[in-house]
């Protein structure tokens, strides 16, 4: 029974480093019609610079923080851009941000070499530590992530849905041309989400750097939990990406304990497909931006 | 770039190689400038390289169109971490045998695709090696799964395949194909067996053991022995031992998430656990582990990644298999010292953090080897001499020593796996006792 209360409880802080690495995606796959596979190289190029940086100054990775989400706000920016600038519609931007995923994956592997690379536990103080409550444990690197995860979810959400930049986003997302005649500017919003997008991924980078080992080859793995996290989810919305996580998370957590580790990809594939059924706009529509 | 520093080094060789002949004396310049050929190899096999080396006889330049051996590596892709140290290896060999002289008196070429970790990429790229490039020699790509694609166009055309760390043993009956990885044919009898003497050795018998073991082919046969046959492997060899295996758990390759597994090991408590996992597999089971505060009392693991291991708190005493470490005996060859500090600084310039040769880059050096010596022991490239040479003479290699095939072994030779373990932050063979690192000896169970 403890074994199975762990696992669930496991399944559900690592659903929020699931749904971390998939809000990004989300949003602009949502609200501005991009299908960013460049996305995942986000993630892993930011936990390489946590790592980079973690080991050549010595610092707390979770610091680092204020390092690579302004930097990647700005590259994310500066990507939608380029993007606008293409003129790039949904199916286009597959294929482009799926190059762009490639060159980085490429560079990541030349600069840092193919090798297993992992934050020394001199340096990652979050390494292998956890709170214990009674019998049950909250390993760190997860923890803090599914509270992030929290943080950004539920502000994102009130973001999209309270302020007026929200309002603009939904508005570029539903009709770009009708937000431009109430005065919207839909470059100036896409530019904004782009950014904020493709820093919650690099936030999502931190905690991947704190918890686990990089390898170049580690965003591909991430391509069967982000997918079915965003679509579970729904499009553009935060909070349904968060209890898309959790849920995944959960489930594919108690099937490893009950079923082996082996029936967790199946678990979370039957969940996706029936969603794909029977809510194809994501199980939680209510706050969608799309 | 790999070309270009080819041939500065070839640069650099010739004029020291000039220096040399002009200041020694009329004998050894002749030799120098004698035409490479045939001849040279007969004197090769005549006598050793340590005694020309001794004798301070330079070798000749190699002349003549270049041998080109063709070869693909998973230079991208999931299996790039490791194979990137057989590129580092191969380039290494590739550079030292240019400038000893060449192959045969010719220079060597290694034609290196991309197989992007893909085993229907490296059938691909073996077929246009052999077909299109019309390369002389191929040499085996990484990964088993790459290998045993490879091996199949190999045979097809005839081609002498060695290779370094091809896992499913049985799989291979190519009657030219020449595996450097010392398993033997049964490691799924074998390997285990020695990891449970080396536990034992220590004086303290596990009573309960627990598997979990990666989906992956390779640690499956290790595990559970070769499919549709009852030969079993590591789980039936401890059952054998009278080990109460208390938990069987099989994971994904592509696993996200280790605390399930962590949870159901710390619910099983065993003795001893037996990690039949690649690359950083135990590193992040062990962190998932100390996450929740639960530390095996001894622990093995198949195929480690070696440095990120060493940097994972909880990993001192954790056991795997090895070829060869940096220390004494091992090291007890200077030639083997030589090259392991070339290798060692072609894997710091590549980029890699661990850059000692254990398994991956001592199989690789050798399934070089085997190229080199079936083309000289033959006198010629032609495929079946260079083959049966290899059948009927065997190799005398750097890391493993001398090697005898056996054909009715499919070529493969005895297991010569050591057992190291990680202790005080290095890796150390501590068993069997004549391999061991001085002053060290199996720690069973962990401090």
């Amino acid at each position: 029974m403890d074994l199975l209360v762990q696992g669930i409880v496991t399944g559900v802080l690592i659903g929020g480093l699931y749904a971390l690495m998939s809000i990004g995606l989300s949003l602009s796959w949502g609200a501005l019609k991009i299908i960013n596979l460049a996305h995942f190289s986000f993630i892993l190029l930011s936990a390489y610079l946590v790592y980079q940086l973690a080991i050549s100054f010595s610092v707390n990775p979770l610091l680092l923080t204020l390092v690579v989400v302004p930097l990647f706000f700005v590259i994310g920016a500066l990507m939608q851009v380029l993007i606008h600038r293409a003129k790039l519609d949904e199916f286009k931007s597959l294929i482009v941000t799926f190059g762009l995923f490639i060159i980085l994956q490429s560079m990541i592997q030349t600069i840092w070499s193919a090798d297993f690379r992992r934050i020394g536990s001199e340096v990652n103080v979050f390494e292998g530590g956890s709170i214990r409550l009674g019998d049950i444990t909250l390993p760190y690197p997860v923890l803090l992530a599914f509270i992030a995860s929290v943080a950004i979810a539920v502000a994102m959400s009130l973001v999209l849905s309270r302020t007026y930049f929200g309002k603009a986003v939904r508005a570029v997302a539903q009709d770009a041309e009708m937000a431009r005649a109430f005065g919207i500017d839909p470059n100036r919003v896409a530019v904004l989400l782009s950014g904020v997008a493709t820093a919650i991924s690099a936030l999502a980078g931190v905690f991947i750097a704190i918890g686990q080992a990089l390898w170049p080859g580690l965003a591909v793995s991430w391509f069967g939990i982000v997918f079915p996290v965003v679509i579970l989810g729904g499009l553009g919305n935060t909070m349904g990406a968060l209890t898309a996580g959790v849920m995944v998370g959960v489930a594919a957590g108690v099937a490893s304990v009950v079923w082996g580790p082996i029936s967790a990809p199946l678990v979370t594939f039957v969940i996706l497909i029936a969603a794909l059924l029977f809510r194809p706009h994501g199980l939680i529509t209510a706050r969608s931006v799309a | 770039m790999k070309r270009n520093r080819s041939w500065r080094l070839l640069a650099v060789f010739s004029v020291l190689a000039l220096v040399v002949a002009a200041c020694g004396d009329g004998d050894e310049g002749g030799d120098t400038t004698a035409p490479p050929g045939t001849e040279a190899t007969d004197d090769t096999e005549a006598t050793d390289d340590t005694e020309a080396t001794d004798d301070t006889e330079a070798p000749s330049e190699p002349t003549g169109d270049p041998i080109r051996i063709g070869g693909s590596l998973a230079l991208t892709g999931f299996l790039s971490a490791t194979a990137v140290i057989h590129e580092a290896v191969g380039n290494v060999f590739v550079d030292r045998i240019n400038e000893q002289g060449g192959l045969l008196g010719r220079p060597v070429e290694w034609v290196l695709l991309d197989d992007e970790s893909v085993p229907e990429n490296s059938a691909a790229a073996y077929e246009r090696l052999i077909t299109e490039d019309e390369v002389d020699l191929v040499i085996g790509p990484y990964g088993t799964g790459n290998i045993t694609s490879a091996m199949a166009v190999a045979e097809r055309y005839g081609y002498v395949f060695p290779h370094h760390t091809a896992s499913l043993t049985y799989a291979y009956n190519y009657q030219c194909h020449f595996s450097s990885w010392s398993t033997g044919l049964h490691p799924n009898i074998t390997n285990p067996n020695l990891v449970y003497d080396a536990v034992e050795s220590s004086g303290n018998t596990p009573e309960t053991i627990g598997f979990v073991i990666n989906e992956f082919p390779g640690t499956q046969f290790i595990a559970y022995g070769e499919p549709g046959t009852d030969e079993g492997g590591a789980v039936a060899q401890a059952e054998e031992r009278g080990y109460e295996v208390v938990l069987e758990v099989d994971f994904p390759t592509a696993i996200t998430d280790w605390a399930p597994i962590a949870e159901s090991v710390a619910d099983a408590d065993p003795d001893f656990l037996y990690i039949g996992g690649l690359g950083v597999n135990a590193s992040e089971l062990i962190n998932a582990m100390n996450a929740i505060d639960y530390s095996p009392r001894g622990m093995f693991t198949q195929w480690p990644a070696p440095g990120p291991l060493l940097q994972t708190d909880g990993a001192d005493g954790i056991m795997s298999v090895t070829i060869f470490e940096e220390h004494p005996p091992f090291t007890d060859d200077p030639e083997a010292v030589e090259v392991a500090a070339l290798i060692n600084d072609a894997l710091a310039d590549a980029g890699v953090p661990y850059t000692k040769v254990e398994t991956q880059a001592a199989a690789s050096w050798t399934a070089w080897e085997y190229l080199q010596q079936a083309a000289e022991g033959a006198g010629s490239l032609d495929q079946q001499e260079m083959c049966d040479y290899l059948v009927e003479n065997g190799a005398q290699t750097l890391f493993h020593g001398d090697i005898e095939f056996y054909p009715d072994e499919q070529n493969y030779f005895e297991d010569l796996s050591k057992v190291k373990q990680v202790q005080d932050g290095e890796w150390y063979v501590v068993y069997p006792e004549e391999f061991a690192a001085p002053d060290r000896g199996v720690v069973y169970p962990r401090g």
